[in-house]
């Protein structure tokens, strides 16, 4: 919109021209302060999702030219036993690590909300693991359970307990990378929780105990209703990450032993990098995303019925 | 139905002044106690350690013949209503009055009923289903009350709960609860601020200040009857006028009021007027002079405001050097509530008459009623 | 009517001290919760406490079964070897440049696109915005292959501006900050622009001085996740001299994957930037991780 000046109370002025009033609208500076941040986003997220399309609909190595097979890909992969091997670790790695992470981080929370001395160094050392790195927990717990020289074997020797093999034994591994990520990142969703929880009015929880409830009842009946945002969107969004697991395998086990932790995001890996089947590669990457899309909107639809939302 | 008692009770915070200080209470079987004062007193902190939400620092607290100090609220069999009213915003109104029954794991059916019979009494029928988020805040008063009623508790303990509401709600709520004590007639415990409130409701009024009690009794003794100075002042609207004087030979002097103090020893005291005290001076009565400088009619009545020839009591220093520069020179400022007969004219000087029986006197050192 | 204080001492309670909220009086002198906090402590700190024990053994301690709790004497020459094994100077400079480039160009470019999205009305806004939201939905595996081909194109591959180009604006940033600019107060912009401010000037002067909150939890988000990134970096960087630390420490367990303290001298050194920010920022960390819930 032409910028109506204070107008000379003298001559009227004539409308300024098309390319003046283009300049002052609103559409062009719009459209200009986007533009680094559109190209940006177009040339490497927008484009990509197509081409990524694209790709699963080829075959190619990455260097040479490549063809169409049409979905050649996608059939190869419903018969192709490495991918639903892939497939079942993924999802034994997710129904284990979401609901203990997620459990294990409420309880954490809870414990963690209270005024005891000492309370700082608590919470910090549950949210320092966060901030190492993925590599470096993989070396970290690679080391912890070595089977011969590790501290953990250690400790089970102490107790008396068999020694363990743990990322050495195919029946053990993709257990020890649970651990291990819940290890790492169920700080995050103790900080969420933690923030949550104080939320929660002192004067919800002071009624409900003249209301005669015990502790126990209160959490339940109360507590965790009020919680429910914040364990929606931790369990959403751990289950996005959980399906997408990648480092700690590539640093610790390399999708081994015998294929055991080898996870999607792996097994796309490996077929995409060390096999040079690009368009193999982008056909498992987009099974992934529908697979994650359909999740989330289960998990989202599920949520939006249950949970309660103040307004 | 058991009263509650309290002896002695004190209660300190992490090494702080006493927020509740050697406070003792008894209050009757089926008794509606009020507590009033101004904000941070100490009352909700007696509230809060009958309820069992805050442990006494020392003393004893009964209900009925039991120690509680030791019982965790959920055992005490009392029930409150929260000043922000604590309603579980994410269960209907139905299953928020029904939940200290489920609680205590009564039948279901027992549960339907009571919670019907409840939501009948506060005219809550036809909101069981909504949330309290879809509420007014007059409702939500009223199921804050619900909930508490409906486990027909031994003692009815209520924290400011019209502090919220509007000010016509707040008459109507005022004369609904007071039908409620004398339907249902349990022990009640009420704190307010507000000392309409404290007049209107109670069986008898508690006055805290700085966590001591300052007076206890029905209403209209504190009224006329204040036990000392604070009390004067805090209950009674407008507040009573408080000027310096003294006694001598028989006489309290304060300005050009003098009125007869017989048996009174000779001393500084403080002399206090209630605004409505105040009429039109009768030859021969006790009077003083009365400088108008603003009128507000209300209909029924008018409150003049103005300066009378006498320096107000207990003011400090820095508020009478103030008062100094302001130009009221060494006069107090004063209220008085006349009829619309006697409305005088802004500006003018009046003489105002006070029967003696009406004016208090306080002791200067300490605050005391002497009479 | 007053009330006689009852005082049958007998009856008194004596004063309890005050233990704040907890009702009864304990029997142990500390608050029960620590017996679960304590262990609970231990669990997360001892991993990261063994890495720095290990890195300080030698390699005859460091293999060694029962193994060597506390070392003879601190082998800080671990860190010098596992220096000089890879070129760690280079890993952390790369990394660096990553972290610091990418929150420069998210900071800015992000703040232009949510400014113009929270308040300029142009043509075809609302589309626009979903679409870019709707990039965040997809998983970066399914963009991975075909960006790896586009920074080939370029010609980016294997080295830094590499790293950096897919990341230098996120349609995470622009939802978090228009969000954010959508709570200031309107009318200090439209007094700006009665008085002639260009619509940069606004932002530049009035919008951004006052979301320093919101610029520094997408600066620090940002930066963690640059600076502890392997996927993308593992794609797009073969050698050595350009790899970024996480990378990096990936590489030095390739050359020396049997000599654990070696490997730990490494890890500590890759994870104390980080662990120190963490330490002298706490509050902002916790708010940034705290905020990624609330959207």
């Amino acid at each position: 919109m032409s910028a109506a000046s204070h107008a000379p109370r003298a001559a009227v002025r004539e409308r300024p021209s098309l390319a003046r009033r283009l300049i002052r609208s609103d559409h062009l500076a719009g459209w200009a302060f986007v533009a680094p941040a559109v190209i940006l986003i177009a040339v490497f997220a927008l484009i990509p999702i197509g081409w990524s399309l694209l790709l699963s609909l080829q075959s190619t190595n990455l260097i040479a030219p490549a063809h169409y097979v049409g979905l050649a890909n996608y059939r190869a992969l419903t018969k192709d036993p490495a991918f639903r091997s892939a497939i079942g670790h993924t999802l034994v790695y997710t129904v284990l690590f979401v609901p203990i992470s997620v459990g294990g981080a409420l309880g954490i929370a809870v414990a963690l909300n209270r005024k005891i001395r000492g309370i700082r160094f608590y919470r910090l050392a549950v949210f320092v693991p966060l901030v190492t790195s993925t590599v470096a927990t993989g070396l970290i717990f690679l080391w912890l359970l070595d089977p011969t020289f590790g501290l953990v074997n250690y400790v089970l020797h102490l107790l008396g307990l068999p020694q363990q093999q743990f990322l050495q034994d195919p029946n053990q591994a993709l257990y020890c990378i649970v651990a291990m990520t819940v290890w790492s990142w169920v700080g995050f969703d103790v900080i969420i929780y933690l923030a949550a929880l104080q939320g929660i009015p002192q004067d919800l929880l002071e009624a409900s105990e003249m209301d005669g409830a015990s502790r126990w009842a209160t959490f339940r009946s109360i507590v965790l209703p009020l919680l429910g945002p914040a364990t929606l969107f931790i369990v959403v969004w751990s289950t996005i990450n959980a399906l997408q697991l990648f480092d700690e395998i590539y640093v610790s086990t390399r999708g081994g032993p015998l294929g055991s932790t080898t996870v999607i995001v792996y097994y796309l890996y490996q077929q995409a990098f060390q096999f040079f089947n690009g368009g193999y590669g982008a056909a498992i990457a987009y099974v992934l995303f529908v697979a994650i899309l359909i999740v989330t909107l289960l998990q989202l639809w599920v949520g939006r019925r249950r949970v309660y939302y103040s307004s | 139905m058991p009263g509650v008692t309290l002896e002695s009770v004190t209660k300190r915070f992490a090494a702080g002044a006493a927020a509740v200080d050697d406070l003792s209470l008894e209050i009757g079987d089926g008794e509606f106690m009020i507590l009033v004062g101004s904000s941070g007193c100490g009352k909700t902190t007696a509230l809060r350690m009958i309820a069992g939400l805050e442990t006494p620092t020392s003393g004893t607290i009964r209900i009925g013949d039991r120690v509680v100090n030791e019982v965790s609220a959920r055992d005490r069999d009392i029930a409150m209503v929260f000043q922000n009213y604590a309603l579980y915003p994410h269960m209907t109104v139905a299953r928020n009055l029904g939940y200290p029954l489920r609680q205590r794991r009564m039948p279901r059916a027992e549960v339907a009923r009571r919670v019907n019979e409840v939501a009948e009494m506060l005219g809550l029928e036809q909101l069981l289903k909504r949330r309290p988020g879809q509420l007014s805040g007059g409702q939500r008063q009223r199921v804050a009350m619900g909930r508490a009623l409906v486990r027909e508790p031994e003692v009815f303990l209520l924290d400011e709960p019209l502090s919220n509401l509007d000010a016509k709600l707040r008459v109507q709520m005022r004369a609904a609860l007071k039908r409620l004590h004398g339907r249902l007639g349990i022990t009640t415990v009420y704190v307010t601020h507000d000392q309409v409130e404290a007049m209107t409701l109670g069986d008898r009024i508690a006055v805290i200040s700085d966590g001591r009690l300052q007076q206890l009794g029905p209403p209209q003794d504190v009224y006329d009857r204040p036990a000392n100075m604070f009390v004067a002042g805090f209950i009674g609207s407008p507040p009573m006028n408080l000027l310096r004087g003294r006694v001598r030979a028989g006489q309290a002097t304060a300005g050009d009021l003098v009125v007869p103090a017989p048996g009174v020893p000779d001393a500084d005291v403080f002399v206090g007027v209630r605004p409505e005290s105040l009429h039109p001076a009768v030859n021969g009565r006790p009077s003083l002079g009365f400088e108008v400088a603003v009128v507000e009619p209300l209909g029924d009545e008018v409150i003049v405001h103005g300066t009378v020839g006498a320096e107000l009591a207990g003011v400090a220093a820095e508020e009478r050097e103030a008062a100094l520069l302001a130009g009221n020179g060494d006069r107090a400022e004063a209220v008085a509530c006349l009829s619309p007969r006697d409305r005088p004219r802004e500006g003018s000087v009046i003489r105002l008459g006070v029967e003696p029986d009406e004016v208090h006197l306080f002791d200067a050192g300490t605050g005391v009623a002497i009479r | 009517m007053s009330v006689q204080p009852i005082a049958a001492a007998s009856e008194r309670f004596p004063p309890l001290p005050d233990t704040g909220p907890s009702r009864r009086r304990g029997r142990l002198p500390f608050s029960p919760w620590h017996l679960l906090l304590a262990p609970l402590a231990a669990i997360m700190l001892v991993p990261l406490i063994w890495m720095v024990i290990v890195s300080l053994e030698t390699r005859q301690q460091a293999t060694t079964f029962p193994p060597v709790l506390i070392p003879s004497g601190l082998h800080f020459d671990n860190y010098s070897a596992a220096w000089n094994a890879v070129p760690f100077g280079r890993f952390f400079i790369n990394s660096l440049l990553y972290s610091l480039a990418t929150v420069a160009g998210n900071l800015l470019f992000c703040s232009l696109a949510a400014y113009a999205f929270a308040r300029i009305r142009f043509f075809g806004r609302d589309v626009l915005f979903v679409v870019l939201l709707a990039t965040l939905m997809v998983p970066f595996q399914v963009i991975l292959i075909p960006t790896f081909l586009i920074v080939k194109q370029i010609g980016l591959v294997d080295s830094v501006g590499g790293l950096i180009m897919p990341n230098l604006c996120s349609a995470f940033g622009i939802f978090m900050l228009r969000q954010f600019f959508r709570t200031l107060p309107i009318e200090l912009e439209e007094a700006a622009r009665i008085d002639g401010t260009s619509r940069l000037g606004i932002l530049f002067k009035i919008v951004l001085p006052l979301s320093l909150p919101a610029l520094a939890t997408l600066g620090i988000i940002q930066f963690m996740w640059s600076w502890n990134d392997f996927l993308w970096p593992l794609i797009i960087i073969d050698s050595q001299t350009h790899a970024p630390l996480q990378l990096g420490l990936s590489q030095l367990q390739g050359a020396h994957f049997t000599q654990w303290n070696l490997l730990m001298a490494g890890t500590v050194m890759s994870q104390i930037p980080m662990l120190l920010v963490f330490l002298l920022a706490q509050r902002w960390f916790i708010r940034s991780v705290a905020f990624t819930g609330i959207k």
